[in-house]
């Protein structure tokens, strides 16, 4: 199946400097996003998951940058936009959920407010009363009573808040939402619940989704492709089921060992990986894994591998699966 | 990212272990990169309270004259000359010095209403200090005349009716040339300097003096007022943070009174019953800040005691005073200490303000308030009565409070994230 | 108005009376049971024990603590004050009622100035936090807080007075024109409004520049401190990096969104200076000679009449109480929170 490609990142770095040395929160990222898809991008907490999710609007907070690379969104390389450009092209074109459905809504502003404001921000030329109309259908599409529309962020639920949000990023037919972390705060069945809405307006809309989460039955769950982050890179990124079956990364072996299995029946342990995710002001040489890693060779520590395609869509950045040569 | 303990040893990287190497002073140094402003905001009051502390401790070292003693003519400008006096004889008379005129005898002229007569009891003063310090036990007591303009005062000198006169330049202009036998002899000062740095009050007080044991009068109202206050209001706010229930609910709305109340109103209150002296004034204010600390440790002391830490201490039997003392009070340290410089500054400007409305200390003690008080009369004529001691509360205020605003900005976890 | 906000104003009404009574007992506390001997004081040494005792006598000191006590809260809260014991021995309440307006007017426009000056300025140093455009508006604020009120008053008075005679240096108004304003209100500025006396309306509002600029400028430190502080976390709070990612301009999330939000808590912080600007107002009427019940309270403290002293001090207490409970039902009416 020949895939559209929606957003090309390339080469692209994520640095901010701290009080003791400068972090690069990712490091020399390449992927694509492809048309339609949910894509899992799973990994340990300060891996630069959110990072990664925040670079693709450009959203780095200072004293962060991004240090390299380029975002290719539809054929334009972002990184070359304006601040006005940029700025329609958030929530427009892409748009983000964010963890904590408490606070990611302004306390003093309804519902109906924050998507005509979303609205009217994009296409000044709008009139209050169709952008209304607009954000009746959008709010029906996603399941919420009308009667919400004019409710306060304080008097919804945590799951109709994360609808609300994913309805302010719909509006505007955006076409990829980046949910970082969106469910992390929900109990299990609100949770459960979203993920199917999420992929139900996936199928309705048509939009990418990128899904930024540490819950690995998340995206088991809901995702097409998974990509997996190590300290600032990525280590692979694949089929979804395919790399469930076997992973080729020692970390995506690791992290996948890791999960606890809800059978009662096995008596085996959880794997416990050694070691502790490396700081990042001074990351190890060559592969940032090789510490804990229980493959590592010698040049593991000398040389950083590359992302090596060894399948069709299925990249791994280890020693393991490419030649040593210089 | 940086704070977690890498336990296994290959997992700490080299510069952590080189960063735990380097000294304390090196480290400060190094913060100054990552804090900026606030960095140099710290530096600055640092400085300068050490300076303050310093002139507080020791006026007697900076301050060039007794802060009570006249030494001076009145309300001289910053940096004036006095003006100085010409002591004029007969040449015939064969006169040495002012001292041979001086005796009890002797008869000595000046003009009415000149400022001379002050510099001509002055320097009689220093003569029979002198006199007295030598033992010779002799007293210089010449009698005054007084004259109307210089001539007369010239002609009567010339004439032989008094042995000396003593006049102002400017006074003199050119007369002299016509009294050849009239020689001026020395200059005599009506004070203890050519000039004063800040200049004299009106009371002929040096200011420079005044302000630099004021210092010492603000410093210990402001430093032991705060200390009062923090020692009753951290402990207070611990317990009934911790305690909750009635006896919390009791102190809260006491301390929200006393705290919404205006603070000068109630030390004003408290002054005024309690009569001036710097006791009272301490206490009346540290009556008003007890509250602060009191909100704030109480606010802080609710939150940790709800920390899984706290609870899991609780939960192994840990008792309460450990608690308090070990997981409680380390938490809510930073903010207290933030308060505390605050509390001084704000200490410092009410005693001024008690002082300046009469309600302060005696009324000669070296008190900015005081001066500023005394000095509003002569709000026209002489701006340096005010300026300086005015700037002195506003520098000795301003080094606390930027010390509190800028640790504040470092220590507050709220805001340091960013 | 639904029952939730009801329900808060209800309970905020009911807490307003416990601290009205315990900031009037606490005068009560500070006047009569500390040691000092009022009366004495007042009098002075020469007067017999005697005539002191008939003094005493005639305001109740002599009876048992808690009848003085009784006594004492119901002249407060009717507003009974009794006469003054010097100067006129006029009723103080009448007294009260003069002086009033005068710190009134000169403390509201006092409290614009620092609302304004200070969120402005505060909220532009938040926006520009850790530029030298920050740095410089709190060097400012602290600055400004750390001059005593008094010294900022007299140097506006060497400075715009005494050297450029631009400005008058105390009183409400021109003691001429004073001579035949007449006064209803005793708000000047509604009375010269109301007769028309332009003339008397100039010279009002000449004298309000130099005290209400002290004053104002003294209370806008702390403002400036306190927007910035909350703005700072206002701009870190989510709904503002989710209104980015969805293409608000910033200009648009600091001075809609965050200040917005700001003022929620500003409020009650205003409701909270109100001390301060009490403090502040007493420091300057007895600076610029303005006849406000700050310089009552202190020419009273001078002549030692404890009933005026003690009279005004509770009228203080009720104002500041007052003052609170309006912010916070202000502060009800803005947040959606509690007005749902």
């Amino acid at each position: 199946m020949e895939k559209e490609i929606l957003a090309e990142i390339k080469d692209l770095s994520v640095t901010y400097p701290t009080r003791i040395g400068s972090v690069s929160a990712v490091d020399h990222v390449n992927f694509n996003i492809y048309k339609g898809e949910i894509l899992g991008l799973v990994g340990e907490s300060g891996c630069g998951k959110s990072t990664l999710g925040k670079a693709l609007l450009r959203m780095i907070d200072p004293p962060g940058e991004i240090s390299n690379g380029k975002i290719v969104f539809r054929g334009e390389n972002i990184m070359e936009y304006d601040y006005n450009h940029l700025r329609d092209f958030r929530g427009r074109h892409v748009s983000m959920i964010f963890q904590d459905p408490m606070t990611s809504l302004n306390p003093v502003q309804r519902v109906d407010e924050h998507l005509i404001e979303t609205i009217q921000v994009h296409e000044p030329q709008t009139k209050e009363d169709s952008a209304l109309q607009r954000s009746k259908v959008m709010i029906e599409r996603l399941g919420i009573g009308i009667e919400r529309l004019y409710s306060y962020p304080h008097q919804l639920s945590g799951g109709m808040r994360q609808r609300v949000m994913t309805g302010i990023g719909l509006i505007l037919n955006a076409d990829l939402i980046i949910a970082d972390e969106a469910t992390t705060s929900l109990d299990v069945i609100v949770e459960a619940k979203l993920a199917d809405q999420l992929r139900e307006i996936r199928d309705e809309f048509g939009v990418s989704l990128l899904l930024i989460t540490h819950n690995i039955a998340l995206v088991a769950e809901m995702a097409d492709r998974i990509a997996v982050m190590y300290a600032g890179h990525l280590v692979e990124i694949g089929d979804i089921y395919k790399i469930f079956e076997e992973p080729k990364h020692p970390y995506t072996q690791g992290l996948l060992a890791s999960v606890p299995n809800i059978r009662f029946d096995t008596n085996e342990h959880l794997y416990k990986m050694p070691g502790e995710p490396p700081n990042l002001t001074h990351p190890p040489l060559g592969c940032r894994f090789h510490p804990r890693c229980p493959h590592a060779m010698p040049i593991c520590s000398q040389r950083e591998p590359l992302l090596v395609e060894i399948e069709e869509g299925w990249s791994v950045h280890c020693w393991l699966y490419q030649e040593q040569s210089s | 990212m940086n704070s977690q303990k890498e336990k296994q040893n290959d997992s700490v990287p080299e510069w952590q272990l080189e960063l735990d190497k380097v000294g304390f002073v090196r480290r400060l140094f190094l913060a100054r990169k990552w804090y900026k402003g606030d960095w140099w905001f710290v530096l600055i009051s640092a400085i300068l309270l050490i300076f303050i502390i310093l002139v507080g401790i020791f006026p007697q070292w900076f301050a060039p004259y007794d802060p009570r003693e006249e030494v001076g003519p009145s309300l001289l400008k910053p940096g004036e000359k006095t003006p100085g006096f010409m002591l004029l004889t007969n040449i015939a008379d064969n006169v040495g010095s002012f001292q041979d005129i001086a005796g009890a005898s002797n008869k000595i002229g000046y003009i009415m209403g000149s400022q001379a007569t002050q510099a001509f009891r002055d320097s009689l003063d220093i003569l029979n200090a002198q006199s007295q310090q030598e033992g010779a036990g002799l007293m210089y007591q010449p009698r005054g005349y007084r004259y109307e303009t210089a001539q007369q005062g010239l002609d009567a000198l010339q004439a032989g009716e008094i042995d000396g006169f003593i006049v102002a330049e400017s006074e003199l202009g050119d007369l002299l040339a016509d009294y050849p036998g009239i020689q001026f002899l020395e200059e005599i000062r009506s004070s203890k300097a050519e000039s004063f740095i800040l200049g004299t009050n009106q009371l002929g007080q040096d200011i420079l003096s005044r302000i630099i044991w004021g210092t010492r009068i603000a410093l210990i109202v402001g430093l032991s007022s705060a200390l009062i206050s923090f020692v009753i209001g951290v402990p207070l706010g611990l317990f009934s943070g911790f305690i909750g229930g009635k006896i919390d609910r009791f102190l809260t709305m006491i301390m929200d009174s006393l705290y919404a109340f205006p603070g000068l109103i109630l030390a004003i209150a408290i002054a005024s019953v309690l009569g001036a002296g710097m006791g009272n004034i301490i206490v009346a204010i540290a009556v008003i800040y007890v509250p602060t600390y009191f909100r704030v440790v109480r606010g802080q002391t609710l939150t940790v005691k709800n920390e899984l830490y706290v609870e899991a201490a609780r939960s192994l039997g840990t008792n309460m005073m450990t608690i308090l003392t070990k997981y409680i009070f380390p938490n809510v340290l930073p903010s207290v200490v933030i308060i505390f410089s605050v509390n001084v500054a704000d200490a410092i400007l009410t005693e001024a303000g008690l002082s300046f409305i009469g309600l302060g200390l005696p009324p000669d003690t070296p008190d900015w308030g005081i001066d500023l008080a005394r000095g509003q009369d002569y709000l026209r004529s002489a701006w340096w009565l005010i300026t300086f001691p005015g700037g002195m509360v506003s520098l000795v205020t301003l080094a606390f409070s930027m010390l509190g605003e800028s640790l504040s900005e470092i220590l507050n976890p709220r805001l340091s994230e960013l | 108005m639904s029952s939730s906000l009801k329900k808060f104003l209800v309970t905020r009404i009911l807490l307003t009376i416990p601290m009205v009574l315990i900031m009037i007992t606490l005068v009560f506390f500070i006047m009569r049971v500390l040691p000092g001997d009022p009366i004495r004081s007042q009098l002075g040494p020469r007067v017999s024990e005697e005539q002191a005792d008939r003094l005493r006598e005639r305001l109740g000191l002599n009876d048992p603590i808690l009848v003085q006590y009784g006594n004492y809260l119901k002249d407060m809260l009717t507003f009974n004050f009794g006469n003054a014991l010097t100067r006129g021995e006029r009723p103080i309440r009448e007294e009260l009622g003069e002086k009033l307006p005068a710190t009134l007017e000169l403390s509201i426009p006092a409290m614009l100035i620092a609302v304004a000056l200070g969120i402005g300025l505060g909220a532009f140093s938040a926006k520009n936090r850790k530029k030298p455009v920050d740095y410089g508006i709190r060097l400012f604020s602290i600055f400004i807080y750390s001059i005593p009120i008094f010294f900022l008053g007299l140097i506006f008075q060497i400075i715009f007075g005494v050297r450029l005679n631009l400005l008058p240096l105390s009183g409400r108004m021109d003691p001429i024109l004073l001579t035949t304003f007449e006064s209803k209100t005793n708000f000047y500025i509604i009375d010269s409004i109301l007769s028309q006396n332009w003339a008397a309306l100039k010279s009002t509002l000449l004298h309000l520049i130099l005290p209400s600029l002290t004053l104002g400028l003294s209370l806008t430190g702390v403002f400036i401190r306190l927007t910035r502080v909350n703005m700072i976390e206002m701009i870190k709070s989510d709904f503002i990096t989710a209104g980015r990612a969805r293409g608000i301009s910033e200009t648009q999330l600091i001075y809609k969104h965050s200040l917005r939000n700001t003022f929620i808590p500003i409020l009650t912080m205003i409701g909270l200076q109100m001390a301060l600007l009490i403090a502040g107002a007493v420091l300057t009427e007895t600076t610029f000679s303005w006849p406000g019940m700050g310089r009552y309270l202190v020419d009273r403290i001078a002549l030692r009449d404890y009933t005026a002293v003690q009279s005004t001090i509770g009228v203080f207490a009720f104002f500041v109480a007052i003052i609170s409970l309006v912010m916070d039902i202000l502060y009800a009416l803005v947040d959606p929170r509690i007005r749902y």
